[in-house]
């Protein structure tokens, strides 16, 4: 089941949930007044939101998790600084955040442990996206400038230390405030589009670290989508209308370069855009507080959800299993016994001293996911109390199972012995008739 | 006697037979179906058995002879004649462009033969052949085949015995690449080797330093055409991005690393040449009294060829860290060390020049340049690996007091060398202060503060100073990041930066519009110190103060109403969003420079464009909490209401540009309004500032505008105060009749009725929802437009009698084409019909009118009275 995760800065509409395809109404997510960018779902196992007051300092401001079931958000936790974007790599074991001070966090989702935080950006962090394979972030700021993180690099202590930059690259072509960041695909090769308060989108290569493309569009940016193939991208102005830019053509030397067309059904700002990908589908929220979704060949509307009154400013597609609750692991089940919840406890404040820096390996694990083949990022520390979980777990379910097989072998022995016994009676009628009819021919005789 | 006889005979003729006789001197008329075989010809020319060749039909030079001629006695064995016919061939080039088009190649063929001729006068008269006439003719050919015409003959010459020969060959050398630079490449190796060639046995010709001069600033000029010394590469990149294909492959090689490391191998067997001729020329300096001009030459082109190689290799060693896989990596490396003691042997220690007599001012001068080219050399050398600290000191040491112009005469600000040494000495700055060199940073930072305030605005050094700034920014905010401001050396550099910030408005406005580029980085750099200024208090309260300095860059407006704008408004486009992107990252933005921004945008110089980035990027800037609510909705005000649409322009066609401007501008403000908030609290902060505006009656385009912006945040149920709907219902009722007497008249003949009944739309438009929002005010409006028939009516007779009915007829007009207008509105239909007594009232008023000035009335005034009531009256039933 795909379904539309909308929400708005104002608080009152939560988060709307509606399945893509039938355009029925889901479950509505309650209190979230998330930012631009602020609404992630984590690995499609929950959904998590900063919830942002509006820059007022004094307003604690703090990380919600919902999971798909229930309407309350589950668990809350408070990180040092108000935490406005949001990214989770694509299995959900970590989570990223910007802050207004220019630095990002990166926590591990299973443990709620900070791992890293640095500084990113001399402004707040406007927008951060994993990329395809998960090794790179990518980060906007209000400060104009682009940065690629590789996640290598960041908890690789040593060069970090040795190197001059954290940072892979860093585009500062922008003379205003980035608003949107899109990666395609391709790993460590992809193309980046940023969307900038100065009106234009630049396009940028990460293997060679240059500026491709420059796209001036009469309105600010404010949201881009990517096509999946990657021939040309949406981007919602302020102005209402989606502009349809090419990629994948040589220039065309026109009055408005780049641009292709535009349509628009919007009166107000688009705020933020989606793509659908099983029916090629664009979604598109706006400033009124309602969500179409386009049909991207043909630019027409197929379906609106109305949000709520204030701006919509996030729209996720998402993916998801059709009963997530029944679905998980016995792992998982078991530790729900304990926890009550099924979520992930709350994200730390701080990091942890080092004591603990012993187990701070993040290691690769191949085929070791419970849910995908996927490669996961785990802290080695986790894996051993899975490790140590399982070997628990595993003694008793032996036993169950030592258990359901002579169970088994006992109901099995009990047939046999049912079948043993029908066969004796059977005999024994067949003897006693032979018997009795032997003596009555011989008494015949 | 024998006469007479054939006469006696003839009348005795007919003897024997009878003689036919013919017409003679007639013939037959040749047939119909003949064909003219008949060949005519005036003359045959046969030229070649001439004497004196006949040369009518070609171009020849003034003594008469042709290209042909001329190339042949170029190879003449007499000196004379040869040069003779290079002067010859020049002059005819000269008369007839057309010859050179087309026999240019041939012509080529035959001269390239002279560049190694024996004779200095030909040689000389071939050079300037070739560089008044043929290659400046050559422009648009295939330059490369040209070239590869003539290089091997100056490579011929270049081996030549005689030194004289050799010399002028590289003359020659200079000349083709003056003529087409990216031949430079193909050829580099070669050239090189002959350089360094004629280097090697440069005692010969000592003498003759004005040749050596020559060839030493070919040399200068060879080494600053390889690559990586040419810093314009990056521009023309920048130029052709976005036309590739994004997904496609391309093949990029870089055209640096073709062949380089053989360069690079040729380059090195230069250094050692170069430094010994320099050697040669040191005990000169010592020992002469006043020096020549061609030595001081001729040692800093030497100096200057090293300097090149140096940031060559340098280049090359760069390259080879960043790719360990190219050829000759620890070759490289090896080789680098001779050449770098070799400098430090030899060239370091006879630094600082200083001259032994007393010199003149432009020996002074001179001894400066070599000087400071020496430590360009150096900190170049430093880079590279790291040189003795007493040897660094002292050339600090010299680099600050050069900034600072203590080396005598010769260095005060404003002289042509030192400014065009030291603005290459300027880079170095960034990177000593990224290195943090103890207590040198402090001193260089003073002494670059000095320059940069020093120098001339627009200068190439002001240039230079405000891109190192930009250089040394982010190494200063990594520093102050790092252990904030408790180091003294870090405080330091926050008080150099914050006296760099201060300076810059000044700079701004001292440059004026006379140096775009110059502003333009300028420009820059604020933008870039904006977007960083985040780090650190005392820099943000700093940026933060520079808009107060800032508004005589915009514009300044006296009390009296007088207003000057600043530079910002004749600075070219890409500047104005640089200045304006600045602006969004001041932490606050205060009134004073609001006014000024408002000022500006209400200039009718600026581009519409430039005044949506204007507003947009204030809206940004509002989104963000950097401009107070009130500040930021008087601006909308002043910018609706003075936005000039000059009256003429409003009657004559509402599709003017300026119209259209204000409308837009109307329609984005609005959207912005109500992004806002909470509309009532808009509502209650701008009601007392436009109704304000409104007595003052703006022309009708501002007071739609303003009224738009009322409605806008206004909603069904009208939150408008009773006093304001007084007010409104005065003004009102004037509002729309004006709107509904300007446009048709206007557009009588041009506008199609659409356009004219859509433009009254537009105007009316707010003052319907505000009916539909407020019944009171609609018949506030009614009254009002009754009272105004009757005022008008009530005034005595008098002798602008005809006049003054013609006014109250256009009164009568007006009324009731609004009051149609209104009716053809369903909804307001409904409402008018609940003000039946208001519009009897009128009706009653035009019906007296009509009574009362029957007799002063035409017929035709009659009628349209008459119409005017009938239509009225249908409103009413």
């Amino acid at each position: 089941m795909e379904v539309v995760l909308a929400s708005s800065s104002s608080g009152e509409g939560g988060i709307g949930c509606w399945d893509l395809h039938t355009g029925a109404e889901q479950l509505r997510y309650k209190s979230c007044a998330s930012p631009s960018h602020g609404l992630v779902a984590v690995g499609a196992r929950f959904l998590a939101s900063s919830s942002s007051h509006l820059r007022d300092s004094l307003a604690t401001s703090s990380l919600l998790f919902w999971s798909w079931s229930k309407p309350q958000p589950e668990v809350k936790s408070f990180p040092a600084e108000s935490i406005q974007p949001l990214a989770a790599n694509h299995s959900g074991t970590y989570i990223a955040g910007g802050a207004p001070s220019g630095h990002i966090y990166l926590w591990e989702v299973e443990t709620g442990r900070l791992l890293k935080k640095w500084r990113a950006h001399f402004r707040e962090v406007t927008c951060l996206v994993f990329s395809e394979d998960d090794s790179l972030l990518v980060s906007g700021s209000g400060d104009g400038s682009v940065r690629v993180w590789s996640l290598f690099m960041i908890f690789d202590d040593l060069r970090s230390q040795q190197a001059t930059n954290l940072y892979e690259y860093s585009f500062s072509e922008h003379t205003l405030s980035v608003t949107d960041v899109v990666i395609g695909i391709g790993g460590c090769n992809a193309n980046i589009v940023s969307a900038s308060l100065d009106r234009t989108c630049k396009v940028w290569s990460l293997s060679r670290g240059t500026l491709l493309r420059n796209i001036v569009f009469p309105s600010v940016i404010d949201s881009i989508a990517l096509d999946p193939a990657e021939h040309v991208f949406y981007a919602g102005s302020r102005d209402g209308k989606i502009f349809i830019a090419a990629l994948n053509t040589e220039s065309i030397v026109t009055h408005n370069y780049g641009i292709i067309d535009s349509f628009s059904n919007h009166s107000k700002s688009v705020t933020c855009l989606a793509y659908g990908m099983r029916e090629n589908l664009l979604i598109s929220g706006s400033e009124d507080g309602m969500v179409r979704v386009w049909n991207a060949k043909t630019r027409n509307i197929v379906r609106m959800f109305k949000h709520a009154k204030g701006p919509v400013n996030n729209i996720l597609v998402v993916r998801r299993e059709n009963d997530s609750s029944n679905h998980t692991s016995p792992i998982i089940q078991a530790s729900s016994k304990k926890q009550v919840s099924n979520l992930p406890p709350p994200l730390e404040k701080y990091a942890n001293p080092k004591d603990e820096d012993s187990n701070m390996k993040t290691i690769i694990s191949l085929g070791g996911g419970r849910r995908s083949v996927d490669p996961l990022y785990i802290s080695s520390h986790v894996i051993s109390n899975y490790i140590k979980q399982f070997q628990h777990e595993g003694s008793g379910a032996a036993s169950e199972m030592e258990m359901e097989k002579l169970k088994q072998d006992y109901q099995l022995s009990m047939q046999m012995a049912n079948q043993w016994k029908k066969m004796y009676e059977n005999l024994h009628q067949f003897c006693v008739k032979e018997l009795l009819d032997g003596g009555q021919t011989r008494n015949l005789d | 006697m024998t006469r007479p006889k054939p006469n006696s005979k003839k009348h005795r003729g007919a003897v024997d037979f009878k003689k036919i006789r013919r017409k003679v001197g007639r013939k037959l008329p040749p047939p119909s179906n003949t064909t003219n075989t008949e060949i005519k010809s005036k003359a045959i020319v046969l030229p070649e058995q001439s004497v004196a060749a006949e040369k009518a039909g070609f171009a020849v030079n003034k003594k008469g002879l042709t290209l042909k001629e001329l190339l042949q006695q170029t190879s003449h064995h007499n000196v004379k004649v040869r040069r003779d016919a290079l002067v010859g061939i020049k002059d005819l080039f000269i008369r007839y462009p057309a010859e050179l088009k087309l026999h240019k190649y041939a012509s080529l063929e035959k001269l390239r033969e002279r560049i190694g001729d024996d004779d200095k006068v030909v040689r000389k008269s071939l050079y300037d052949l070739f560089k008044v006439v043929i290659l400046p003719g050559c422009k648009e050919d295939n330059q490369e085949l040209i070239i590869s015409l003539l290089m091997p003959y100056i490579f011929n010459a270049m081996t030549h015995l005689a030194v004289d020969v050799r010399i002028m060959a590289f003359d020659f050398l200079d000349l083709i690449l003056d003529f087409y630079p990216p031949s430079f490449s193909s050829y580099a190796e070669k050239i090189f080797q002959n350089y360094e060639d004629i280097l090697r046995g440069n005692q010969y010709y000592l003498e003759d330093k004005g040749k050596l001069k020559d060839a030493l600033a070919g040399l200068v000029r060879c080494l600053s055409l390889l690559p990586w010394n040419k810093g314009e590469t990056d521009l023309h990149n920048k130029g052709d991005n976005g036309r590739r294909v994004l997904h496609a492959f391309d093949i990029d090689m870089s055209t640096s690393s073709n062949g380089f490391s053989c360069i690079i191998k040729k380059l090195k067997d230069l250094v050692p040449v170069l430094i010994n001729s320099f050697l040669e020329f040191t005990p000169l300096i010592h020992s002469m009294e006043s020096l020549e001009g061609k030595c001081f030459g001729c040692m800093s082109s030497i100096l200057q060829s090293i300097d090149l190689i140096v940031r060559s290799i340098s280049y090359g060693t760069d390259k080879d860290s960043e790719s360990p896989c190219s050829q000759g990596g620890p070759d490289v490396a090896g080789l680098d060390v001779t050449i770098s003691s070799a400098v430090l042997k030899k060239i370091i220690p006879h630094f600082p020049l200083n001259p032994v007599h007393h010199l003149s001012e432009r020996d002074y001068d001179r001894l400066l340049g070599l000087n400071l080219i020496i430590a360009k050399i150096f900190f170049h050398l430093n880079e590279w690996m790291s040189l003795p600290p007493n040897l660094l000191d002292t050339f600090l040491e010299f680099f600050e007091n050069a900034m600072l112009g203590k080396l005598g005469r010769a260095a005060q600000p404003g002289k042509a060398v030192w400014e065009e040494h030291l603005v290459q000495l300027l880079p170095f700055i960034p990177k000593f202060i990224s290195h943090g060199t103890s207590y040198w940073t402090s001193r260089l930072l003073q002494a670059f503060t000095q320059t940069f305030r020093e120098s001339k605005p627009g200068s190439l050094l002001k240039l230079a100073c405000l891109s190192a700034i930009e250089d040394m920014l982010t190494p200063i905010q990594n520093l102050l990041s790092m252990d904030e401001t408790s180091n003294p050396e870090n405080l330091e550099l926050l008080d150099a930066l914050l006296d760099w910030i201060r300076y810059l408005p000044m700079l701004l406005i001292q440059l004026g519009d006379k140096h775009p580029s110059c502003s333009q980085v300028a420009l820059r750099l604020q933008l870039c110190i904006g977007q960083r200024a985040l780090l650190n208090s005392s820099l943000v309260d700093m940026y933060d103060s520079m808009q107060y300095l800032l508004q005589d860059f915009y514009c300044t407006c006296q009390e009296g109403g007088h207003v000057s704008y600043g530079p910002f408004l004749r600075l070219p486009r890409e500047s104005q969003e640089l200045s304006l992107c600045s602006l969004y990252y001041f932490s606050y933005l205060d009134l004073p420079i609001l006014k000024s921004l408002a000022c500006c945008c209400l200039s009718a110089d600026l581009d519409p464009y430039v005044l949506f980035r204007t507003i947009e990027i204030l809206h940004s800037a509002y989104r963000d909490g950097h401009i107070k609510i009130a500040d930021y909705l008087s601006v909308f005000i002043t910018l609706v209401s003075r936005f000039k649409v000059s009256p003429e322009i409003s009657f004559a066609g509402f599709k003017h540009p300026l119209c259209q401007t204000l409308k837009s501008m109307t329609t984005v403000l609005c959207s912005y309004m109500t992004q806002m908030g909470d509309n009532s609290l808009v509502l209650q902060m701008i009601e007392k500032a436009i109704l304000n505006q409104i007595p003052q009656k703006p022309s009708l385009d501002n007071s739609c505008s303003l009224l738009r912006m009322l409605v806008i945040v206004d909603s069904k149920p009208t939150r408008l105060s009773e006093q304001s709907i007084i007010m409104l219902g005065h003004h009102l009722s004037e509002y729309m009749m004006n709107a509904v007497q300007c446009i048709p008249e206007g557009g009588d003949e041009q506008e199609t009725p659409s356009i004219q009944s859509s433009a009254q739309h537009y105007y009316l438009l707010p003052c319907f929802f505000m009916f539909d929002r407020c019944h009171k005010l609609m018949s506030l409006v009614l009254k009002r437009m009754g009272s105004a028939i009757t005022e008008s009516s009530f005034s005595p007779i008098s002798d602008k009698c005809t006049q003054h009915t013609w006014n109250s007829l256009i009164r009568v007009n007006a009324v009731t084409s609004v009051l149609l207008l209104m009716h053809k509105d369903a909804k307001l239909q409904q409402i008018m019909s609940l003000f039946n007594e208001d519009i009897d009232n009128i009706i009653q008023k035009v019906l007296s009118l009509q009574s009362s000035e029957r007799k002063s009335m035409s017929i035709e005034e009659r009628h349209k009275i008459q119409c005017a009531f009938e239509q009225l009256q249908i409103l009413t039933e």
